[in-house]
């Protein structure tokens, strides 16, 4: 047993897995805050112009279907090897999930509320960011929480085009046949995906509970 | 960003040749209303009548397609409907407290749009939750579904009333209770809208609710006003068969005609009571004390005549007796009919008589309770 751990440490300091590991969550969080960013006010645009709704989701449904290594091949002509590729492919395929939610969430608040909202005096601004969009959270955070797995994913495949992090442990070792690496590295990878998954998970849950997070302006 | 006032209280609300359609079939037809400031109007019909979509053209939640709705005299049209409706509380049937918010924030909420500050706003929420009979700091930080359905209607109300509008639109807001419930939040909201009194338009289908709160009935069927007018007048002189039927005359009123005054008396309360030789400055005071409207004034326990504080101030400036001032009043004997005695009443517009029997008062006949009694 003891033994076992000490293979590891080896391992992990040989490797240079605590560096990768931070490598690999800076990229996984710059790409899910600029998903989010984007697919949210993604969300809201296309639901504020209705007619631009079918064409926006059905372009980012066809992004969607691109094989993840064929696009970050695509990628790297226009944004070099390294985190950029990486981090693009990353938000191209967290769009879909996260601006479509948002556009069902808001598309989906019982119409009960807007009425209301309406008849005692707020304007459509108000009624969007006080009333549609906390109302819609936990849909949102749905989305959110898809994205944040197939980002996991994505910045794992960037050990493929020297983006860093984790997945370069990975291909280290395949390159040089290491089962002790790619178990190690694969392993810590899925604990650290599970982990974030169990979080985000959480967070949805307890916005369902809430109905929304929103506070006044203090 | 604080919208302007748009009207500080309500002389007259006006509906003239009102129309909307839904396809080829009249939601509304040609319907000319006049709503006076400081009334309770209440708006009743069977369901498809059109109660409805007139109160919610008042604050253009629907857009009248012929006619014109003024407020004050200001077109409702030419107003913008977020100001407009910031200018007027609204109160629906299934509440519609926003889930996500507390109920100082559902209550607080077009105060914070307002720009009020968050001290200002937290006063004006615990001062208006109290208004309504819920102890703020048991309620200020609970969320609406933690709260039972009367609840919610109590915070329903003090969120309309929370810009302190002089015109409540209240759609059947006592609707989806439970009967007891109905009756309990219906007493309560007569103690507020004599503290309030402002001008409310109030839909219903219950003819009981209309009568207990309503000052003047309108009575609306397929699309069309059939009839508006008080109580008594809806039920001594129906314009047709569907508005006696909607008031049920015939069910509720048949005994009518052998009830006496004595059986539909009020006893004559301390409080409705002057003596003769009090000066009006005085009698002023004191009705403030009891906080009432209109006495009944005696000299050695003789009747004399009533007096309304109205009457009262314009007098302050000679301050003369009280027994000079009182006007006569109608006086019925204990074995006269309650129809009659309604209906002299109401030819001379009469709200209140005294019941004698030869020279000793016995009580006092209300027409609003009379009505009461009876329903």
């Amino acid at each position: 047993m003891i033994e076992i751990i000490h293979r590891i440490i080896i391992l992990w300091e040989k490797h240079l897995l605590t560096m990768r590991t931070i490598e690999h969550l800076e990229m996984f969080s710059i790409a899910l805050t600029i998903s989010v960013i984007t697919g949210v006010s993604m969300g809201i645009i296309i639901y504020s112009h209705p007619k631009i709704a079918s064409p926006v989701l059905n372009f980012l449904n066809i992004l969607e279907t691109i094989p993840d290594l064929a696009l970050l091949v695509i990628l790297l002509p226009l944004l070099r090897l390294g985190t950029g590729p990486t981090i693009a492919a990353s938000v191209i395929y967290s769009l879909l999930p996260i601006a479509r939610n948002t556009y069902a969430g808001l598309k989906a608040v019982d119409a009960q509320y807007v009425y209301v909202a309406e008849a005692i005096g707020l304007s459509p601004k108000d009624i969007l960011f006080k009333v549609r969009i906390p109302l819609s959270l936990p849909l949102i955070a749905g989305g959110i929480r898809i994205a944040l797995v197939f980002t996991m994913g994505v910045v794992t495949l960037g050990g493929l085009v020297a983006a860093g992090g984790l997945g370069t442990v990975l291909q280290n070792g395949i390159q040089l046949y290491e089962k002790d690496v790619i178990i190690l590295a694969g392993l810590w990878t899925g604990i650290l995906a599970v982990i974030l998954d169990h979080g985000a998970g959480r967070i949805e849950k307890e916005l369902y509970k809430r109905y929304g997070t929103w506070q006044p302006q203090r | 960003m604080p919208t302007k006032i748009l009207f500080e209280r309500i002389d007259s609300i006006e509906l003239q040749g009102v129309s909307k359609k839904y396809g080829s079939r009249f939601a509304v037809e040609s319907l000319d209303l006049t709503i006076e400031g400081g009334e309770l109007l209440i708006l009743i019909g069977p369901s498809g009548s059109g109660k409805t979509t007139t109160l919610r053209m008042i604050n253009r939640m629907i857009e009248p397609d012929s006619g014109s709705i003024l407020i004050n005299g200001q077109n409702v049209m030419h107003l913008d409907p977020v100001r407009l409706r910031r200018n007027m509380g609204y109160v629906i049937q299934n509440i519609g407290l926003f889930p996500h918010m507390t109920i100082e924030e559902n209550v607080g909420l077009v105060p914070k749009l307002e720009g009020w500050d968050q001290n200002r706003t937290t006063e004006r929420v615990r001062y208006l939750l109290d208004f309504v009979s819920l102890p703020p700091d048991r309620f200020i930080n609970r969320y609406p579904r933690q709260l039972s359905g009367g609840q919610q209607q109590r915070v329903g109300l003090a969120r309309a009333l929370a810009m302190d509008p002089p015109l409540l639109l209240m759609d059947e807001p006592f609707g989806a209770l439970d009967p007891i419930l109905r009756k309990q939040l219906q007493k309560e909201f007569l103690e507020i809208k004599k503290e309030i009194g402002r001008t409310i338009v109030f839909v219903t289908h219950d003819i009981e609710e209309a009568f207990r709160l309503g000052d003047r009935i309108a009575v609306m069927d397929n699309a069309r006003l059939l009839q508006v007018g008080a109580p008594e007048d809806l039920i001594f002189e129906p314009v047709n068969e569907l508005v006696a039927d909607i008031v049920d005359t015939a069910r509720k009123f048949k005994h009518m005609d052998t009830l006496n005054v004595k059986d539909l008396m009020t006893p004559l309360d301390t409080k409705y009571i002057l003596e003769g030789d009090l000066d009006a400055c005085h009698a002023v005071e004191v009705m403030k004390d009891r906080n009432t409207e209109t006495c009944i004034v005696l000299d050695n326990g003789k009747l004399i005549g009533k007096l309304e504080m109205v009457n009262l101030l314009k007098c302050e400036e000679k301050n003369p007796l009280v027994r000079d001032i009182a006007k006569p009043m109608k006086v019925f004997a204990l074995r006269d009919s309650v129809a009659t005695a309604l209906s002299e009443m109401k030819r001379s517009g009469e709200y209140m008589a005294m019941v004698m029997n030869g020279d000793t008062i016995c009580g006092m006949l209300v027409s609003d309770e009379v009505l009461l009694k009876l329903i």
